[in-house]
């Protein structure tokens, strides 16, 4: 199958995907679901991994910069714009494609060659809508909360650094992440996260749903799923930063 | 009453179907027989719409396929049960909660009449015991009583059964036969079931369907399928022994 067919066979899943949901009642029983499955436990990952990377780039940034013309703080400030930037949002999805994005694809996939989306298509159900709508609604809308625990939870570990070590002092990191603050980054963060919260959770359910075969079949619909969201996710990254900060 | 009018299927190359005709009556068990891979699956899931025949027409009471809207396809849909091969429970749901699937998704009962309904089918293929456990906490044969408690839940016209006896043991197998032909005539259903087991053939076939490579092979009534001088389907209900030495005596007798 080649590239214009994927694209063709995706829109179709999405335009199905995207109708009013039969019962509104189980939709949001099914989105309160994917909330709390794809995205409250992710937080516990999210917030080891920021807290660890925090503090990795603290002393990778303090190790690094030996100019003596540079201020102290300059760590500090490195640090979080590199957190605001892209590790809480182009990084922390690119883990969490892993995550969740095989997790989802498995899930709907053996759903598929258990025959169970059948029995619901026999019912008469928008199996698209029902199955897949709570996933990317239920991800996307989570996204921003663990986007900023990340930030919060990356700054803590620089700060633990300063904490514990002799690299640099806790009063000139803590002045270093408020120096030329810019809002606007955490926006861009949030809006990065989301879109590519969207592209994990539509491109792993669009291969979750087609899977064709068995248990193997099923694998590599996860792997593919994992793989090709990674591929989109560095692609938009790079479009939407031209758009958003250019 | 389902009748099918001149039903072809291909899969790219490989013509599946060709041309099938026939008629499966209301209030009786339809049985399609045949050997894996002749097209039986694929001709009920023609039926059941999760196949489009490439041409032909299925007629439901008077209601031609070919000729449905969207709505009138998905009306049908809610006329129709079906109890896969592999039950096809969802694994994330109780037993309960399963029956009371297409109850919460189509019927406009409130939720007290809703679980009333789903207990009274539970309990009518007797998993009285089994409201609150899991698919997984429970055996196969249970597991195709709960699929078909599922299936009969909204009073369905239509009932599709594809292999009920798959992977059960004899004893279960009957059992399962036998509910299966209760719950028909009790609900004066339209009953199609997908099968190659004997034993299956001899309980419940009232109407059969011999499907030999994709093409109607030969139908009849079970009395019919023992006095065929069919070759192909004698080849085929004859292939055990013992079910050969079987019926002689019977047909001496």
């Amino acid at each position: 199958m080649n590239l214009l067919q994927h694209v063709g066979r995706y829109s179709l899943l999405m335009y199905q995907t995207f109708s009013v949901p039969q019962k509104w009642k189980l939709f949001l029983k099914q989105t309160g679901k994917e909330v709390e499955k794809l995205g409250a436990d992710s937080l516990s990952i999210t917030l080891i991994i920021s807290l660890f990377m925090g503090a990795v780039m603290t002393m990778q940034t303090q190790m690094n910069i030996e100019n003596p013309l540079l201020p102290r703080y300059t760590v500090g400030l490195v640090t979080r714009d590199t957190l605001l930037l892209e590790f809480c949002s182009s990084i922390l999805c690119l883990i969490l494609a892993g995550k969740v994005g095989s997790n989802i694809s498995s899930e709907i996939g053996t759903m598929r060659i258990s025959e169970q989306i059948d029995a619901m298509e026999i019912m008469g159900v928008n199996t698209a809508n029902f199955i897949i709508l709570p996933k990317i609604i239920g991800f996307v809308l989570f996204i921003p909360f663990l986007v900023i625990c990340s930030m919060f939870c990356g700054l803590i570990g620089g700060y633990f650094v300063s904490l514990f070590t002799d690299l640099i002092t806790p009063a000139t990191y803590i002045y270093g992440i408020q120096y030329w603050f810019v809002p606007w980054y955490v926006y861009y963060s949030i809006i990065k996260a989301v879109i590519f919260a969207f592209t994990i959770a539509s491109v792993s359910s669009y291969y979750g749903y087609y899977v064709n075969g068995g248990a193997l079949e099923v694998g590599k619909a996860s792997t593919n799923a994992v793989v090709n969201s990674s591929i989109l996710i560095l692609l938009f990254n790079v479009i939407l930063t031209k758009i958003l900060l250019s | 009453m389902i009748q099918l009018e001149d039903i072809h299927k291909s899969f790219e190359q490989k013509e599946v179907l060709k041309g099938i005709s026939t008629v499966f009556e209301t209030g009786k068990t339809n049985l399609i027989i045949g050997q894996s891979g002749s097209g039986k699956t694929v001709l009920l899931k023609c039926v059941v719409g999760l196949l489009d025949p490439d041409s032909g027409d299925i007629i439901y009471d008077n209601r031609h396929s070919s000729e449905m809207n969207q709505k009138e396809r998905t009306h049908l849909r809610s006329e129709l049960g079906m109890l896969f091969q592999g039950s096809a429970l969802f694994d994330s749901m109780t037993i309960q909660d399963n029956v009371l699937f297409p109850l919460r998704m189509f019927s406009e009962l409130s939720e007290k009449e809703q679980v009333d309904r789903a207990k009274y089918c539970l309990d009518r293929v007797g998993l009285n015991d089994a409201y609150t456990l899991f698919p997984s906490e429970i055996s196969g044969g249970m597991q195709k009583r709960a699929a078909i408690a599922r299936a009969i839940s909204l009073n369905p016209k239509y009932l599709f059964c594809d292999e009920p006896n798959s992977g059960l043991d004899p004893l279960t197998s009957i059992k399962i036969d036998e509910l299966i032909m209760d719950i028909t005539e009790e609900y004066k259903m339209t009953t199609v079931i997908n099968t190659h087991d004997m034993n299956s053939v001899v309980t419940m076939g009232e109407k059969i369907i011999f499907i030999y490579q994709g093409d109607k092979e030969w139908e009849g009534s079970k009395e019919e399928l023992f006095h065929s001088r069919n070759e192909k389907l004698n080849d085929f209900v004859f292939a055990s022994k013992f079910f050969k030495k079987a019926t002689e005596h019977i047909v001496k007798d």
